[in-house]
C-alpha cells in the first residue's frame, strides 16, 4: 500500500469498516490516488494563491466517536429563532439524532444518515457512491480525483443522504447543521451528503457550518448533488465556522435538462476556507445560478474555485461572488467557464467585485471562459475597489458616524447577494453576522 | 448664527476662496450667485467638511463653534444641511434605514431618545406629504435609479426630516425643469421658520423667483464683490455677469 504520510495526510485516514466490496474499492482506489499525487504546489493551476501550509502544520486525526454529551439546549446559541425546518443535526461530521428535528416528512421524501445506510442497504447509494465524481470536472473518467475529494472519500464515515422521489416537494427547507466542538486532539471530519432530487422534485437546503468555542478542527465536506428533469433546487451554504478552524468544502453537481439550481456561498468564518464548486449540465435547458459572499477578516483566508461546463446545448449559468476584505484578509476566486464545442446557445455569465477597506488586504481573482462553441453568449467582468470617498462624505454630511458610515455601504454592497437567500430570518442573521464582523474590523 | 471671516482655501494647490466675508442670522435667506468657477459649490463644500480641500486663511464659526475643526457628521449634528448638486447614488443601501440612521444620530447627540420604528415611519410619512413624494422611495436603495428630480426632492425631504438649522442649497436648481422646480421650492418654503437659515447657492436667477431670499451676494473670483436686496438678481439677470465684473475690476 502507497504510503500516506509521505504527503502529510496520513493521519487523516485510519483503516475503515467495510461496508461493500465496490466502497472498499473505491477507498483503495482513493488511497492510491492520495498517495501518488503528492502535496499539491502553487505550480498547480489550482493551487496557484493557495497555501497548504497552515493546514499541514497541524496533525490532524479523525473523529473516532460520537458526541453524546450534548443536549439540545446548547443549540440555543446556534439555532435562528423561528426558522421552521426539517432540522439535521451533524456533530463533527456524525449525524446527531438526539439534536436533529427532522419533523414531519412528506410522503417521497426520505433523509437518512449515509452511515446508518452503508450498514443497513448499501447497495441504496451504490450508483452516487461507486462513480468517479472528479469526472465530472474533467470530463474524463481516468483522471485522478483531486486531493481533498480523494481524502473524503477514502475517509468518510457519515453525512446527509437525502432523497425525493419524482415530483416530490418539500415545502419547509431542510437545514443541516454542520456542528463542530473542540476536542483535546484536533479533529478533521469528513462529511459526505448526497442529496438527490428526482425528476420535477423540489427543494430547499439551508447548510450551515456553525462551532461551539474557538478550537482548532478541519471540516473537508463533499456534497454531490443530482437534479433530475425540471427539479429545482435552492441551496444556502453559510460557513461560519470558527475562527481557528480549517474549511473545505467540494460541491459536485449534475443537472438534467430543465432543472434548476439556486446556490448561494455566504462565507464567513474559519481562517483557512477552500471551497470547489464544480458543475455539470447533462441536459439541455437547465439553470445553474452560483451565487457568493465572502468577508475575509484580519488574516482569514477564502479560496473559492467554480468549474462550471456546459456540455451540452441551451443551458444557463450565472455565477455572481462578491467579497469584502479587511485587515490582512486574503481571498482568491479562480472562476472557470468551459464551454464544449457542442454547446451552442449557452449564456453564461460571471462576475467577481471585491470591496477592500484596508492597504494590506488582498485578492487573487482569475475569471476565465474557455469557449469552444461559435454560437453562445457568454461575458464575465471583476472588480477590485474601495469605497467612495463621496459616498461616505454623504452619508456623514447627514450626522452619520464615519464608521457607521463604513459599516451601511459594506451591507449595502453585501446586500444583493444577501438578499437572494430565501427567507428574511436567515437575511437577517446573514446581515447581523456580516454587520457584527465589520463592526470589530480593524480600520488602518 | 454663521460668521464666515477672511476665508481662503486651495483645491490641489490652486486658491479657489480668496478672503470670503459672510454673515448670516437666524431665519435669513441668502443666496449667493456667481458664474462657474467663482468658488459657489467650493463655499458649501468647506462648510460642510468635505475632503479635498485646504483652509489658508480665515474663519467659520457656527453659533460661536469653530466649524473648520470639526468633522462633516459633528457639523450635521449641530444642525448644519448640505443639499448637494449631485446627490450620491448609494447602492443596496436603503433609504429607510438611512433616513432613520442620520436621524437618529443626529438626536442621539442632542441627547434625545432615538425615535422607534414606528415613530419614525409616521413622521416620515408626514414629511412625505411636503414634498408630494411617493412612499415607494422608502423601499428603493438612496438615490439609486432616481430621476435628476427624484434625487434633489430627495435632498429637501432628508432636509425637512432633519430640521437643520442652517441648511445650504447647492445648485439646488439645476437640472430640474420647471414644474420640479417649482415642487423643490415650495418645499424649501414650507421649511422657513424664523429659527431656521438658508444660504442658495445658485447660478441662475430663476430659482430666487420662488424662493425669495433677504440678501443676494455675488461671488467673484472667490470673493463676495456686491450684496444686496432681492433686485440685485433682477439687475445681474438683465446685465450679465459680465457687467459685475467689470465693475467690479473698476472699482
Amino acid at each position: 500500500m502507497t504510503d500516506l504520510t509521505a504527503n502529510g495526510f496520513g493521519s487523516w485516514l485510519v483503516d475503515s469498516v467495510s461496508h461493500a466490496d465496490w466502497l472498499d474499492d473505491q477507498r483503495r482506489l482513493s488511497r492510491a490516488q492520495i498517495g501518488e499525487q503528492g502535496i499539491p504546489t502553487s505550480k498547480q493551476e489550482d493551487w496557484r494563491y493557495t497555501s497548504l501550509k497552515g493546514l499541514l502544520e497541524q496533525c490532524f486525526t479523525p473523529v473516532d466517536e460520537t458526541i453524546t454529551a450534548l443536549a439540545p439546549d446548547d443549540l440555543e446559541d446556534i439555532l435562528i429563532p423561528g426558522l421552521d425546518s426539517h432540522r439535521i443535526v451533524l456533530v463533527n461530521g456524525r449525524y446527531a439524532p438526539d439534536l436533529s428535528m427532522p419533523g414531519e416528512i412528506p410522503k417521497g421524501v426520505r433523509f437518512d444518515s449515509l452511515r446508518t445506510l452503508l450498514d443497513t442497504d448499501p447497495d441504496a447509494v451504490r450508483d452516487h457512491l461507486n462513480r468517479p465524481l472528479s469526472a465530472l470536472r474533467a470530463g474524463v473518467e481516468d483522471e485522478p480525483q483531486p486531493l481533498f475529494l480523494a481524502l473524503n472519500t477514502a475517509g468518510f464515515d457519515d453525512g446527509l443522504v437525502v432523497r425525493l422521489e419524482r415530483a416530490a416537494m418539500l415545502e419547509r427547507p431542510i437545514e443541516l447543521i454542520h456542528l463542530s466542538v473542540g476536542m483535546d486532539e484536533p479533529r478533521v471530519a469528513q462529511p459526505r451528503h448526497l442529496i438527490i432530487l428526482g425528476e420535477g422534485a423540489q427543494a430547499i437546503l439551508i447548510e450551515r457550518y456553525v462551532s461551539l468555542g474557538d478550537s482548532i478542527y478541519c471540516t473537508n465536506a463533499v456534497l454531490d448533488i443530482s437534479l433530475g428533469c425540471d427539479a429545482i433546487l435552492r441551496h444556502e451554504r453559510i460557513q461560519m465556522e470558527s475562527a481557528n478552524a480549517f474549511h473545505l468544502t467540494g460541491l459536485y453537481l449534475n443537472q438534467d435538462a430543465g432543472s434548476h439550481y439556486q446556490g448561494v456561498n455566504i462565507g464567513l468564518g474559519a481562517r483557512w476556507s477552500r471551497t470547489d464548486l464544480v458543475t455539470d449540465f447533462r441536459g439541455e435547458h437547465a439553470r445553474c445560478e452560483l451565487q457568493g459572499l465572502y468577508l475575509a477578516g484580519d488574516r482569514q483566508f477564502m479560496d473559492y474555485h467554480l468549474d462550471v461546463t456546459h456540455s451540452v446545448p441551451r443551458c444557463t449559468s450565472r455565477e455572481n461572488f462578491k467579497g469584502i476584505l479587511y485587515g490582512r484578509g486574503r481571498a482568491v476566486f479562480d472562476g472557470n467557464v468551459v464551454v464544449a464545442r457542442h454547446a451552442q446557445k449557452s449564456d453564461a455569465a460571471m462576475s467577481n467585485r471585491n470591496l477592500m477597506l484596508s492597504e494590506s488586504a488582498e485578492v487573487d481573482t482569475k475569471p476565465q471562459l474557455d469557449i469552444h462553441a461559435d454560437d453562445v453568449k457568454c461575458s464575465h467582468g471583476t472588480t477590485v475597489g474601495q469605497l467612495e470617498p463621496e459616498m461616505l462624505f454623504y452619508l456623514r454630511s447627514r450626522g452619520i458616524s464615519a464608521a457607521l458610515a463604513r459599516r451601511m455601504l459594506c451591507l449595502g454592497f453585501a446586500g444583493e447577494i444577501i438578499q437572494t437567500l430565501s427567507s428574511e430570518l436567515l437575511r437577517e442573521h446573514v446581515s447581523g453576522q456580516v454587520g457584527q464582523r465589520l463592526e470589530s474590523a480593524p480600520l488602518d | 448664527m454663521l460668521v464666515v471671516n477672511g476665508l481662503k482655501a486651495d483645491v490641489g494647490g490652486k486658491e479657489i476662496l480668496r478672503g470670503l466675508n459672510l454673515e448670516v442670522n437666524p431665519g435669513e435667506v441668502h443666496a449667493i450667485m456667481g458664474p462657474n468657477g467663482s468658488g459657489k459649490s467650493t463655499f458649501a463644500h468647506v462648510l460642510s467638511g468635505r475632503e479635498g480641500y485646504t483652509v489658508t486663511a480665515g474663519s467659520a464659526t457656527f453659533e460661536g463653534q469653530d466649524l473648520l475643526a470639526l468633522e462633516p457628521e459633528e457639523r450635521a449634528r449641530l444642525g448644519l444641511f448640505l443639499a448637494f448638486q449631485y446627490p450620491v447614488e448609494l447602492p443596496g443601501v436603503n433609504n429607510t434605514y438611512f433616513l432613520k440612521a442620520a436621524l437618529n444620530s443626529i438626536r442621539k447627540s442632542r441627547g434625545e431618545h432615538e425615535l422607534d420604528a414606528v415613530s419614525f415611519l409616521r413622521l416620515i410619512k408626514d414629511k412625505l406629504k411636503i414634498l408630494h413624494l411617493d412612499d415607494s422611495l422608502l423601499k428603493r436603495a438612496v438615490n439609486a435609479g432616481f430621476s435628476g428630480g427624484e434625487k434633489k426632492r430627495n435632498e429637501i425631504f432628508q432636509m425637512a426630516l432633519l430640521e437643520p438649522k442652517l441648511a445650504i442649497l447647492d445648485e439646488t436648481d439645476s437640472g430640474l425643469d420647471i414644474d420640479a422646480l417649482r415642487v423643490v421650492a415650495d418645499g424649501v418654503n414650507a421649511l422657513r421658520s424664523p429659527q431656521r437659515s438658508m444660504i442658495v447657492v445658485t447660478h441662475y436667477q430663476r430659482l430666487l423667483d420662488y424662493i425669495q431670499p433677504d440678501v443676494v451676494h455675488v461671488l467673484s473670483k472667490g470673493r463676495i464683490i456686491r450684496s444686496g436686496g432681492k433686485e440685485l438678481a433682477l439687475e445681474l439677470e438683465e446685465k450679465g455677469y459680465g457687467w459685475i465684473d467689470a465693475e467690479g475690476q473698476a472699482a
